[in-house]
């Protein structure tokens, strides 16, 4: 039984599904460089297949990284060299001045930064029937991905035609984006992820949020779906209480999936969201690389108890990625209290 | 010479534009503060510094964000820059609350909150030694040696950079026992901090002063 799948068609499932946001574990779980899951589109899904097969986890493998956006847009990436380096980093920004905002141009989706491997991913999805994902913004992380986020926070106070007209050019990069799976692949296969960090309170008000972020992520959300897109997860990461209203006018599908770290608790997001989404979430990740066993079986626990009940359905989830170096037995340990308490009966 | 009077409303006023992120007019009176012969020393910390510390209990209690807090350092640095040579040249020494050495750990690149704690330190009348980001953990030895600081502040943002900071406290106290280890970042808390051996944990940009300054007590 593929588990998320009938949570997303609205069919009940006989326990809680797991979704793993594992990219850099599954390199080291099956012995290859962190790298690889980000350069090399076979290997990152044998990885995570194998992983997702040896520890039982619900959701299908998916290429993508939170530093999106900088590479696309003209400027620098770096793979992880060393197991100290998570994922791949921006060393500098395509955009250091206004000046440099007036050069600037929506990449061409088929050959720009990371597309072709993701391109190439999408399409081992497809030959496998599995759901097709692509991993794109949100608007405010990917306009921080391209000129900084200081230099965007500054812009926002300062020069808020500027920080507009980046997050502008977000938003449409990321319509293109999607506009362009699903034209490859139909828009009803397609699955955006958004990721949302660089939106948190621990940067920006929920004044700013709802002025920079709000009007372009809706925008965004309302076109993918009018394009045919059936589902988006996204991934509401850090201290986001305070932007939850905002969060509740955009759109996510029906059902969208709403993911959430340890800031946010789950009986928040589920008055917020649990009518139309399904919610997700959110133990936090340095649990399983610092804790011992039991303490991930117990915070697995409660996160299950809180979290199963959910009206449009529940995913058990870290807050955010798990941990490269995570222990392997705490990851077997976490799926162990899924299985001891997420049943339905 | 300058009243009393005129005195505190420059001092205010320099305050005020810190606060209020209004670095025109910080220049404007740092320049008045020297055109009136107002002592710059006083201006730093009475005026500028003083208004860095209320920016950051605002910072604090979420009434002001990464945005306001980086354009408040913006015009603390402004008035800096035109009092601080003056201050020299007339022969007077700020009085240094402390030395820190500061960086982000090897393998991680995330610096906007170092750069946070570094604004902090400094209007608190702390000497920075800034080490950058992705710094290899033997220049934090390195560093504390050379400059003799008190404390070291390590931060790190990924869970995978964090574990840098284990070997980096060991490192440090190995070197110099007396040397106290400041940690933070989005991964660590006070559990992790105690594990990996540090002496302190500051879980904001806004609360690193006072725990540097709580270690340095003791």
């Amino acid at each position: 039984m593929n588990r998320i799948s009938a949570l997303l068609d609205g069919k009940r499932v006989d326990r809680v599904p797991v979704f793993q946001f594992a990219l850099g574990f599954c390199a080291r779980n099956v012995g290859y460089p962190i790298a690889a899951i980000y350069q090399d589109p076979e290997k990152s899904l044998q990885a995570q297949l194998w992983s997702k097969e040896m520890y039982g986890w619900d959701n299908a493998p998916f290429y993508g990284y939170a530093s999106y956006g900088s590479w696309e847009f003209g400027g620098p990436i770096e793979f992880p060299s060393s197991e100290l380096q998570q994922a791949p980093t921006i060393p500098y920004f395509p955009v250091q001045s206004e000046e440099d905002i007036k050069g600037l141009k929506l990449p061409a989706v088929k050959r720009a930064g990371m597309l072709p491997f993701a391109m190439e991913f999408s399409q081992l999805q497809k030959r496998l029937d599995l759901p097709i994902t692509v991993v794109v913004g949100g608007v405010f992380t990917l306009a921080g991905n391209i000129c900084g986020v200081d230099r965007l926070c500054r812009w926002m106070l300062k020069k808020p035609e500027l920080a507009h007209q980046i997050i502008r050019l977000s938003t449409d990069h990321i319509l293109d984006v999607v506009q362009y799976w699903g034209e490859t692949f139909g828009a009803e296969r397609v699955i955006p992820y958004i990721l949302e960090p660089l939106a948190a309170n621990q940067i920006i008000s929920p004044g700013q949020f709802e002025k920079f972020v709000l009007p372009y992520e809706k925008e965004a959300h309302e076109k993918m779906l009018s394009m045919g897109i059936k589902h988006i997860l996204c991934h509401i990461c850090g201290e986001q209480n305070l932007n939850i209203p905002f969060w509740e006018q955009i759109p996510m599908g029906n059902p969208g999936i709403v993911t959430f770290g340890k800031e946010v608790n789950l009986a928040t997001a589920i008055r917020h969201f649990g009518d139309k989404c399904i919610i997700a979430g959110n133990v936090e990740p340095r649990i399983l690389q610092e804790g011992t066993p039991q303490e991930v079986y117990e915070a697995m626990k409660q996160c299950v108890i809180e979290g199963k009940d959910s009206p449009r359905g529940f995913i058990a989830m870290l807050g955010c990625e798990l941990p490269p170096m995570a222990p392997p037995y705490n990851v077997h340990t976490m799926m162990k209290a899924v299985n001891d308490f997420g049943r339905y009966s | 010479m300058t009243s009393k009077e005129r005195t505190r409303e420059i001092i205010k006023g320099l305050y005020d534009a810190v606060v209020a992120f209004d670095e025109g007019k910080v220049v404007e009176l740092s320049h008045t503060v020297l055109n009136e012969s107002v002592d710059p020393y006083v201006a730093v910390v009475d005026g500028l510094a003083s208004g860095m510390s209320e920016v950051g209990d605002r910072f604090n209690k979420m009434v002001y964000f990464v945005p306001e807090l980086l354009l408040c350092s913006d015009a603390l640095y402004a008035g800096l820059n035109i009092l601080k040579p003056a201050i020299l040249a007339s022969g007077g020494k700020a009085a240094v609350k402390g030395s820190i050495v500061l960086g982000v750990v090897e393998g991680d690149i995330h610096d906007i909150g170092k750069n946070l704690v570094k604004v902090m330190f400094e209007a608190a009348g702390w000497t920075v030694h800034d080490l950058g980001r992705d710094v290899k953990l033997q220049r934090f030895v390195e560093e504390q040696a050379k400059t003799g600081s008190e404390v070291v502040g390590l931060s790190a943002l990924t869970t995978s950079s964090m574990l840098a900071m284990q070997q980096a406290v060991h490192m440090i106290k190995s070197s110099n026992p007396k040397t106290r280890v400041l940690v933070g970042g989005a991964p660590i808390n006070i559990d992790v901090a105690k594990k990996f051996g540090a002496d302190g944990y500051a879980p904001s940009a806004g609360t690193a002063v006072a725990e540097a300054a709580r270690l340095v007590k003791h």
